[in-house]
């Protein structure tokens, strides 16, 4: 997967992306019992581009997920600020933005052409246009021939890229992944990366994920931000566009591997 | 997973419900028994039914024992089935206001201890003696209890879901019919197959109250006439009855609902 990359010619000139996302003094606080707040992210400013994958770094507990749902709408976080979206303060889910969540994803009742087809009438298109998307979507993902199986009968990677093909068979603007891999074994994460750069490749589809593996965040990321601390705040942001962060070998992929680990530490 | 593995328990258990019934049997036969007044041997009661041509009551008033059965079961899943759908209609109504659910909870929770057989004087003043009586008295042994049980699992439901629903389109009909409705069957069903037991005691002592068909119905018949066959045979019937059927409710939820939230 990682050879032929390395001998491509140079990415297309480093126009730079217009932002999507204005985080502007972004904070959510939630009530505790006894009457107090925690607040995992104070005050915090980010941008994020369009068109690009983001992800997210962090240890557990620091406000990740809070973050990403907040990007998503589903948090809406105090008035002094909040999560522009293409110009507008965000103030609840759009289909424009589709969240993939860390567990309970699949309905299983359906079968993961009923899944992945869940929010295909709410799409643009022709009804036939729309199946033949759906179609296109399960084999995409490697899911054409498990179509008819129910999410209790699928492998963990399976019940993901069910996961994922549902999300983007919607064609959002937007796709939102919080530690959608975490349950896999290494093998099936590597094949996970290799599908959703090729379904990036692809769409060119807007995404942010969050991820406790920093080898994933720089393998998957055209961006690596590291967030730490409480509240949360940024640690490092770094560009990982280029062949050199495709290879787990590299000395540059190394290096930066091991400053991220040091700061999470 | 050899055939001979899956059939196991089905063997052992038949084998020893025939034991049971074959010593049965025997002590009944020998000639001085007690026990033939009072548990007459199946060889007994099983005579009377084909004596009588399957038919049970006197002269005119006989009913053939198919329709008996045929009545109780009538009354007993359409009860089961109309407290189904409105409990799952009640409980969909409480979730979606919390003011209601303030307002109808505590009542739930009076009413809900109140033995269905409590039920039927009343039933009897406003329904008279009839299938509405029968009815009434299943629906009032499952209704509260499916409808606590509806607004549980609701509860239940990951937020996820809904919040994935809402995410790739569905307003709030769409997200009820297409996640809430299926997320809450199976556990809902679930429990009206555990309350099965409750509404089938319930219906029994409805019919034993005066119908002219119905499984009750034999049972009070023996009792009047003083006749320990004919109950014995009800008894037996009953049980049979009872077994099959939730076997049925058993079916239904591992061949219809079957998933697991
Ligand atoms: N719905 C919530 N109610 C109360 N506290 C929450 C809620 N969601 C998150 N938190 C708290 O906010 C902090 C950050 O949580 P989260 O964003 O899930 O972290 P991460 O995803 O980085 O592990 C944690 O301390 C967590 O306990
Ligand atoms: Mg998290």
């Amino acid at each position: 997967m990682s050879a032929p990359l390395a001998t491509a010619p140079a990415a297309p000139a480093p126009v730079p992306a217009p932002p999507i996302f204005k985080v502007d003094r972004l904070t959510v606080a939630f009530p505790e019992r006894g009457g107090t707040e925690v607040a995992p992210i104070v005050d915090f400013d980010l941008v994020v581009e369009a068109g690009r994958i983001t992800c997210l770094l962090g240890p557990s507990g620091c406000g990740k997920t809070t973050l990403l749902k907040a990007l998503g709408g589903f948090v809406v976080g105090r008035d002094t600020g909040g999560v522009v979206y293409r110009g507008r303060y965000l103030t609840e889910p759009t289909p424009d933005i589709v969240m993939i969540f860390q567990e309970h994803n699949l309905f299983p009742w359906l079968s993961v052409r009923g899944n992945v087809g869940f929010g295909l009438r709410h799409s643009p298109g022709e009804p036939a246009a729309r199946r033949a998307r759906l179609e296109r979507m399960l084999g995409t993902v490697g899911l054409a021939e498990a179509a008819g199986r129910y999410p209790h009968q699928l492998s963990g990677g399976m019940r993901q890229r069910a996961a994922i093909a549902r999300a983007l068979v919607t064609e959002p603007k937007v796709l939102l992944l919080d530690e959608p891999f975490s349950a896999l074994d290494v093998t099936l994460r590597r094949r996970m990366h290799a599908l959703l750069r090729a379904v990036w490749t692809e769409t060119r589809t807007t995404m942010v994920m969050v991820t406790h593996s920093v080898e994933e965040a720089i393998v998957v990321g055209h961006r690596v931000v590291v967030l730490g601390g409480r509240p949360a705040s940024v640690l490092l942001d770094v560009p990982t566009e280029g062949a050199a962060y495709r290879d787990r070998y590299d000395p540059a992929f190394l290096e930066l591997q091991k400053r991220i680990e040091s700061l999470i530490e | 997973m050899t055939p001979g593995r899956h059939a196991a328990p089905y063997l052992v258990g038949g084998a020893f419900l025939a034991s049971l019934v074959a010593a049965w049997e025997i002590a009944g036969r020998s000639a001085d028994s007690a026990l033939a007044a009072v548990l007459p041997p199946p060889s007994q009661f099983l005579s009377v039914l084909l004596d009588s041509g399957f038919r049970i009551g006197l002269g005119s008033q006989a009913v053939p024992l198919a329709q008996s059965i045929l009545s109780t079961l009538l009354r007993v899943f359409g009860g089961m089935a109309i407290a189904f759908v409105a409990a799952v209609a009640t409980g969909a109504l409480l979730s979606l206001s919390r003011f209601a659910t303030w307002c109808f909870s505590p009542l739930l929770y009076i009413l809900a201890p109140i033995a269905p057989i409590a039920w039927i004087p009343t039933a009897i003043v406003v329904f008279g003696i009839s299938n509405v009586t029968a009815v009434f008295i299943v629906f009032m042994g499952v209704y509260f209890i499916l409808t606590i049980a509806t607004l549980a699992e609701i509860r239940r439901i990951p937020e996820e879901y809904l919040t994935v629903a809402a995410n790739l389109g569905a307003r709030p009909g769409e997200r009820w019919l297409r996640v809430v409705l299926p997320a809450i069957l199976p556990g809902v069903f679930t429990l009206l197959r555990t309350n099965f037991i409750a509404a089938w005691m319930a219906v029994l002592v409805a019919e034993m109250v005066g119908l002219r068909d119905g499984l009750g119905a034999i049972i009070m018949m023996g009792r009047n006439l003083f006749n320990s066959d004919l109950i014995m045979l009800g008894m037996a019937v009953i049980g049979i009855a009872g077994f099959l059927v939730d076997r049925l409710l058993m079916l239904i939820g591992t061949r219809l609902i079957w998933w697991r939230v």
